[in-house]
């Protein structure tokens, strides 16, 4: 216990420091994570605010938290584990008594704290541009919100890592991410409140893992009414399934890394 | 003039056989451009669907933007992100000492170097998309309007290229792992709809700084037939400007790479 | 007429300067302090057209940096350069043709295509014809013995033969001045002999002159009749690699097979012990005390037979760096 502690303040703080010097790239990413922002220009511009059954203010709210579930959730790991196993990094990751998982996962903290001025500094500037004028949610709602992206994090770490098992097929899997992307930029919330959508594409998002990524996250972080036990058991669903087919590929693909001699 | 000629025509026969080396990319890059497009025309339909439209612009018209957007961004797909996606590449593994000791323009090396076949599908489907839209949206562009339009389109890749080879360059000196050009294509998601169709600080913002109205905007007002003089005049000043900030700041991070590098 | 030139060549460089640990990582990010280091300090030296000169440096010796500003990929700080006429930092398309740099530890192939295709860029890019480039690629095809291997993809290659394409590649345009950094890194025992092989082959047929830096001794010894040495940023030596040795080495190497088998200590005296194994000891032997010693060997142990030979150049150039006795 006490080793895995220690060895979690290690990991973490030297993959702070390394993060801490890509800072300048890590604030251009914040600021390419400005989506939800300008879709919230777009909804409010198109007076649909009165139509979702959702006030003005809300929907301020509802998007302003949308970014920040996105900086908090934003996983990368398919590119890096990609570029580990194509340079050959991979092999003595696996000598090491510590699944590579732990690192790619410890990275991905440390780039959030990274982030954290930044998103800090944009949601102070779109708040003084007047999207704040819509009100606070309750410190309850914050925390348990900032919570719930935490898991939402794991959730999109765990399905992209999922995908992340291609690399030990493919030395080009990373282009797979670009077709994830596409389910989760249109179905998660990110662009639309669900309340938006016409039923039955309300239904197809809601058998997908991509709510629970961006809109649920969101309405508890911007206060709004959600269904708090329903939604943490799908997440807990999502994630009971995607953590022993992750293992299960894992197994396989580590396989066939050895037998591939690479 | 002809040796560029003749080496543009070696690295493009060259990068078309490296990438038919992963036929499987072909795939997840057409799925990828279809499955956007729908994503994007499902959530323009959202917009239209209650009635109220996106800055003044009628369905059909927006589906010309949308069009626009499609073209460039397969533009981007087949030209701009393998080449200057690279640039970091080359910093990093320091191969771009071979580039500029090569008896050629290392701007022209790097933006020239490689194309993807894989983007093709999206420059196409931006032009049926265009061509559809602006049929059913009632217009009947003379060649002239046609032709102006295309430059229009030059104008708008140039500016693009411009602002993502300033991107790309800046590498010099954060020199860093991750690509900060993938930056610039998600701020571009703006552009899929009409600028109109945003407040006026954002407005500004997609004129002046970020030029997302140049992009798609004004190219399909001209070809709806409602192009002004200010603005073609406008979108030609532009590309000019950004393209001499590339070519000027290349040069600069050149002076500064040769007198720090080790 | 020398053909590479350089007086008074120096570089610095400027780099970050963090304390390891969260403190300094935060400390770096709130104040970033810097340090200037001198790489290359007051180095000159000519070269004449033909000539394979041999550089020779520690790690972090200043090789690179001197190879890079001779390239023109960096600008020196100080002092002046000329390369076959030209000023390097200027980049010249003419330069540019005259001169090619290999790096052992860098590629300029296209990873995922036969070097053919890689090959087939460079003609374009340096205006060779099309016949002419299969002309040339056939004959240096030739001295690096490629063959099927330029269909291949350069990742299927093994190291040796991506050497050997990246040679080829390197040379198409027929370059006067060769800089050659690391070119047998990583290679086999073999593979490291056939590149020697090809570029003394080259050199004797092109009379082309070749710079070029190698942690292999058997590269220099192989190649070059002249080497520079480079120690701390500042040219120590510039000469033949025999003087070298000698001035070096005030050492031979006395061999001796013992009856007994002694502990080290029983040498105290007689030399700097090389190697003890069981009835055998090397010594090295300072070349003025060579015939005293000797005798006081003869005298002391029961040798059964001797041996006295020049310590071979590795031995002495490695000692050099381990020692830093350099001034």
């Amino acid at each position: 216990m006490k080793r895995t502690l220690r060895l979690a303040r290690v990991l973490l703080s030297v993959q702070y420091a390394y993060m801490l010097e890509y800072r300048a790239e890590i604030a251009l990413w914040a600021l390419s994570g400005l989506l939800p922002l300008i879709m919230l220009a777009l909804w409010s511009g198109a007076g649909a605010a009165g139509e979702l059954s959702l006030s003005p203010a809300a929907l301020n709210r509802y998007f302003l938290a949308a970014f920040v579930v996105r900086q908090f959730t934003v996983v990368w790991v398919i590119h890096v584990f990609e570029e580990d196993a194509l340079q050959g990094r991979l092999s003595p990751y696996l000598l090491q008594p510590l699944h590579p998982f732990w690192r790619y996962l410890a990275a991905h903290i440390a780039e959030q704290a990274t982030r954290v001025p930044f998103v800090l500094a944009i949601v102070l500037v779109v708040w003084l541009l007047g999207a704040g004028t819509s009100g606070w949610p309750p410190p309850s709602s914050l925390l348990l919100g900032l919570l719930v992206t935490q898991l939402a994090f794991l959730l999109r770490f765990l399905l992209q890592s999922v995908i992340t098992m291609a690399c030990f097929w493919s030395e080009r899997a990373a282009a797979l991410d670009r077709l994830l992307l596409i389910p989760y930029l249109f179905l998660s919330g990110l662009v639309a409140p669900l309340e938006a959508f016409p039923p039955g594409l309300r239904r197809l998002a809601g058998a997908t893992p991509f709510p629970s990524m961006v809109s649920f996250p969101a309405r508890l972080l911007s206060g709004g009414e959600v269904d708090l036990l329903g939604g943490l058991a799908t997440m807990a669903a999502w994630m009971g399934l995607l953590l022993p087919l992750y293992l299960l590929l894992w197994r396989a693909g580590l396989r066939r890394y050895a037998a591939m001699g690479a | 003039m002809a040796r560029y000629l003749r080496t543009l025509r070696a690295f493009w026969t060259s990068a078309l056989a490296a990438e038919l080396e992963y036929p499987a990319n072909a795939l997840i890059e057409l799925l990828s451009v279809l499955g956007n497009l729908a994503g994007s025309l499902v959530l323009l339909a959202l917009f239209y669907g209650r009635g109220h439209g996106l800055g003044g612009w009628s369905w059909n018209e927006a589906l010309v933007v949308l069009g626009m957007y499609t073209l460039l961004d397969g533009v981007t797909s087949t030209l701009l992100q393998p080449n200057l996606g690279e640039i970091v590449n080359h910093v990093r593994t320091g191969s771009l000492d071979f580039v500029l000791l090569k008896p050629i323009d290392s701007q022209f090396w790097l933006s020239a170097r490689t194309f993807s076949p894989w983007g093709l599908p999206g420059l196409l489907a931006g032009v049926v998309l265009i061509v559809v839209a602006a049929g059913r949206a009632g217009a009947a562009p003379a060649p002239i309007t046609v032709l102006g339009t295309a430059g229009l389109l030059l104008c708008s890749a140039l500016i693009l290229y411009s602002l993502w080879f300033v991107l790309a360059a800046t590498s010099i000196w954060f020199v860093k792992v991750w690509n900060a050009t993938e930056v610039l294509r998600s701020t571009l998601v703006a552009g899929r709809f009409p600028v109109s169709a945003y407040p006026p600080l954002l407005r500004t913002l997609f004129t002046l700084v970020l030029p997302v109205a140049f992009l798609t905007t004004v190219p399909a007002e001209a070809i709806l037939g409602r192009a002004t003089l200010p603005w073609v005049l406008a979108s030609l000043g532009m590309a000019t400007l950004s393209l001499g900030l590339s070519r000027g700041l290349w040069r600069h991070a050149l002076r500064y790479y040769t007198s720090a590098s080790s | 007429m020398s053909i590479i030139h350089a007086r008074g060549l120096g570089k610095s460089f400027r780099v970050a300067d963090k304390q390891p640990g969260l403190g300094g990582t935060l400390r770096h990010f709130v104040a970033r302090r810097h340090k200037d280091i001198p790489a290359v300090r007051d180095v000159s030296f000519s070269i004449e057209p033909g000539e394979v000169v041999g550089f020779l440096g520690a790690n972090g010796a200043g090789k690179t940096t001197t190879l890079k500003m001779l390239t023109g990929l960096i600008e020196p700080s100080a002092g002046a350069v000329a390369v076959a006429g030209f000023m390097p930092f200027r980049r010249q398309a003419a330069f540019l043709r005259t001169i090619t740099l290999v790096m052992g530890q860098k590629q300029q192939l296209i990873w995922d295509l036969p070097p053919l295709d890689s090959l087939r860029v460079n003609a374009a890019v340096y205006g060779i014809g099309e016949a002419e480039a299969r002309r040339r690629i056939h004959e240096l095809a030739e001295m690096l013995e490629l063959g099927e291997e330029l269909r291949r993809p350069v990742r299927k290659l093994s190291l040796g033969q991506r050497m050997k394409a990246e040679l080829l590649a390197a040379l198409l345009h027929r370059p006067a001045v060769l800089f050659l950094d690391e070119p047998t890194l990583g290679l086999d025992v073999n593979a490291q002999a056939r590149v020697r092989e090809f570029l003394a082959d080259y050199n004797r047929r092109t009379g082309a002159t070749v710079l070029l830096t190698s942690h292999y001794m058997g590269d220099i010894t192989a190649l070059c009749q002249r080497v520079l040495l480079i120690h701390r940023g500042r040219l120590f030596y510039d000469g033949s690699l025999q003087e070298l040795t000698q001035r070096l080495a005030p050492y031979r190497e006395v061999c001796c097979d013992l009856g007994e088998v002694y502990p080290p200590q029983a040498f105290a005296g007689f030399g700097e012990i090389e190697s003890l194994a069981g009835h055998r000891v090397r010594l090295l032997v300072s070349r003025d005390q060579l015939t005293a010693t000797i005798s006081r060997l003869l005298s002391t142990f029961p040798v059964l037979d001797l041996e006295v030979n020049d310590p071979p150049v590795e031995e002495i150039i490695g000692r050099l760096f381990r020692e830093g006795a350099v001034g």
